[in-house]
């Protein structure tokens, strides 16, 4: 998996904006498009742990007291990353307000956060592909011999990622970002294997699920 | 992220600027560092002046309106100095200072002190930072061609959003992002006006969510810096090791006046408690119920002495705990409820031949009276309120029992006092001037505002701040219920334009 994250990261660069990157390429627009209209009181706001956490539990159809559990036993929010994930504890701590700036740590949070809850839901679907949420079945062809992944089964897939995490279909560029990340995933390895696809079905969750987007509102 | 001196620290700053001003009276030239003394109100003089200017929404002005840290000055507060009574030996007596004031402010309206480009006179009416070269006013109108393209986008950052704004409203009062297809119904809207009742009847929905109202919620949490809980002292349900009381009480309290068709006011003036019923459920408690309390969670001050959040067995035993004069628990009603913090120079009033120092604690020296003079007289109806030692009771004669500790004059200190300018004679009239006060609705207001729109009230919020603000303190607009106040903070655009 770490291996698959390194040789995978320029491509969720691309797609996470929780990343940074010291030379962003530039937007491209189609010749007739013009730029967006940059908010002139620009005030997004960190959903905080509690919130994102609960948004993905619904989305991803995974019970909040399961999603995220750190060493199997410490909720990810309540007990692991409550302070840096921008919650309070007032009688114990004395934290009595959300922290003012994310912590150097916030983004770390967020992004194991994300991992976790993404490799879980594909776990799951593993185990039941009956009651799969992103990783479903039919990947490589009625016979499941195919070469590679059927253009359809990418794009479905896609699809299934964006409108779980954020709730709405993504473009056309998004789907295409996506499914062209599925030849690094399975750089070196056997194209048509159920393991390059989970991994894929992982990281692409991962990119969403941290994005600007997905940890933002 | 450096920002705008916002609106809210500006009109509290003035408070400041008792000190601030009053330093500037000394002669060009002079050291900076000045020996402290009380003045009169510099920044009420400054807002005399000034009267329509943002920061002086209630009649204060920041000491940053002329200091760096007090008393320091900064480029505009130098520029006054240099104007005030040049040649007038110095110190200058109070009357000299406020008649002499306006004509130096006068006479440094047309410079720029910091600049950046505007005047300070310019800077002063737009509520920005005469000082500082990043504090300049701006506006947020877009372009017409940027207003034409921003329309038909996902969300249009030159307008109000009501697509934005339902999603949000989810996520703020109901802690988790609106279904899709809630989400897609929504856009399927076409009438504005439908729009808005759709998201009136979210925010109606969310306002009795656990999220919202539950222990450890949304209000529960704007309390903690006010009620400060600390599990090792709990007592009541689920105990701490050394039980000395129940903030349980507090927080029930605090949703309760927050919540439902319930004046916010409460919070100064319940003579009653509140339990939790259920997760967002509370209720009464009756002078009978709360009788046969066990000793551990008695509230024993009577009824008929009770002030609201700031009389509890809790705010007694973390504020007061020991002491004769309790600074500490005043200065924490005055923070919490009204918005002025004293260890910030704000809300700074000062009392003539004030403080008395009657428990011999040196206040009186002149770098102490600064702040003391104003919040020695905020303390004293707080003296007859026991705090651990006492027992949490109300007690007329109570400072004869510090005599031995404080020194014979402490029994003299009285029950009355002063706030905001007005004599009381004592916590509950305390309460009933703070209540009824504009700080206190611009208080309230800005908790939520901090928590809804994400930042602090800056320049171009102020029309919208004030009309909220105001608007909880009209008996024809919100009368003091929050809930209503919240209906139309939704529809501002410092909320709703993305």
């Amino acid at each position: 998996m770490t291996k698959l994250i390194v040789s995978g990261l320029a491509a969720l660069i691309a797609l996470a904006a929780c990343t940074t990157t010291p030379e962003p390429a530039p937007l491209e627009f189609a010749a007739d498009t013009p730029p967006p209209v940059a908010s002139a009181d620009p005030r997004v706001q960190f959903k905080d742990g509690e919130r994102y956490l609960s948004d993905l539990s619904a989305n991803l159809n995974m019970p909040r007291e399961d999603i995220c559990k750190e060493l199997s036993r410490y909720d990810c929010m309540t007990d692991a990353f409550r302070i840096v994930l921008g919650g309070v504890e007032a009688p114990n701590l004395l934290v009595n307000e959300p922290i003012e700036n994310a912590a150097l740590t916030s983004p770390i949070a967020v992004d194991r956060v994300a991992l976790h809850v993404c490799s879980n839901r594909v776990r799951m679907d593993r185990e039941k592909p009956a009651e799969a949420v992103l990783l479903k079945t039919g990947g490589f062809g009625a016979d499941g011999r195919a070469k590679s992944p059927d253009t359809k089964w990418l794009n479905t897939t896609a699809d299934a990622i964006y409108g779980s995490i954020l709730m709405r279909s993504p473009s056309e560029r998004e789907i295409q970002n996506l499914a062209a990340y599925y030849s690094q995933v399975a750089e070196g390895r056997p194209g048509n294997s159920a393991d390059v696809a989970a991994d894929w079905v992982t990281l692409s969750c991962f990119a969403v699920a941290s994005s600007l987007e997905a940890v933002f509102y | 992220m450096k920002r705008l001196h916002n609106v809210r620290s500006a009109i509290l700053a003035l408070g400041l600027s008792v000190a601030a001003l009053s330093f500037a009276a000394i002669a060009p030239g002079a050291p900076l560092i000045q020996p402290a003394s009380a003045k009169p109100p510099a920044p009420m003089a400054f807002c005399h002046a000034y009267p329509e200017a943002k920061a002086c929404n209630t009649g204060f002005a920041e000491c940053a309106a002329c200091h760096t840290t007090p008393p320091a000055r900064n480029a505009f507060g130098m520029q006054v100095s240099e104007k005030l009574a040049p040649g007038m030996a110095r110190p200058l007596s109070d009357e000299d200072f406020l008649k002499y004031l306006p004509a130096a402010l006068k006479a440094v309206e047309d410079l720029d002190a910091d600049s950046d480009g505007f005047s300070n006179i310019v800077e002063i009416m737009a509520g920005t930072q005469t000082a500082d070269a990043n504090s300049v006013p701006k506006t947020l109108a877009c372009a017409t061609d940027d207003s034409t393209r921003a329309a038909s986008a996902q969300w249009n950052v030159c307008a109000y959003d009501a697509a934005y704004t339902f999603k949000k409203v989810h996520m703020d009062f109901c802690g988790r992002s609106p279904l899709r297809a809630d989400m897609d119904g929504f856009r399927r809207i076409t009438d504005e006006k439908a729009k808005l009742a759709r998201i009136s009847e979210a925010i109606d929905q969310c306002l009795d969510s656990p999220y919202w109202l539950g222990p450890n919620g949304v209000v529960w949490n704007i309390a903690n810096a006010k009620i400060r809980p600390a599990y090792a002292v709990k007592s009541g349900e689920n105990p701490g090791p050394v039980p000395l009381g129940d903030y349980d009480d507090d927080y029930n309290l605090f949703t309760w006046a927050n919540s439902d068709d319930h004046d916010v006011r409460d919070l100064l003036l319940a003579q009653y408690f509140v339990k939790r019923t259920g997760p967002v459920t509370l209720e009464q408690i009756s002078e009978e119920e709360l009788a046969k309390r066990p000793r551990g969670t008695m509230q024993p001050v009577p009824k008929d002495k009770r002030v609201g959040m700031i009389s509890t067995r809790w705010f007694g035993a973390v504020n007061t705990m020991f002491t004769s004069i309790p600074r500490t628990t005043a200065a924490q009603a005055y923070r919490s409820y009204l918005g002025f913090d004293i260890a910030r120079m704000q809300g700074l009033n000062t009392v003539p031949h004030e403080p008395k120092d009657y428990d011999i604690k040196g206040v009186g020296a002149p770098e102490c009276a600064v702040c003391h003079a104003t919040l020695d007289p905020l303390s004293y109806p707080f003296t007859r309120y026991n705090g651990i030692s006492g027992g949490y009771s109300y007690n007329d004669d109570r400072l004869k029992d510090y005599v031995r500790v404080d020194g014979p004059r402490v029994a003299e200190a009285p029950a009355g006092g002063m706030i905001l300018g007005q004599n009381v004679a004592d916590l509950l009239e305390w309460g009933k001037v703070a209540a009824n006060s504009d700080a206190f609705a611009m208080k309230v207001t800005y908790d939520y505002w901090k928590l809804l729109i994400g930042r602090e009230p800056d320049v171009n919020d102020q029309a919208e701040y004030t009309r909220l603000w105001r608007g909880l303190k009209s008996a024809t607009t919100y009368n003091y219920r929050v809930e209503k106040m919240l209906h139309d903070l939704v529809r501002t655009n410092a909320y709703g334009r993305p």
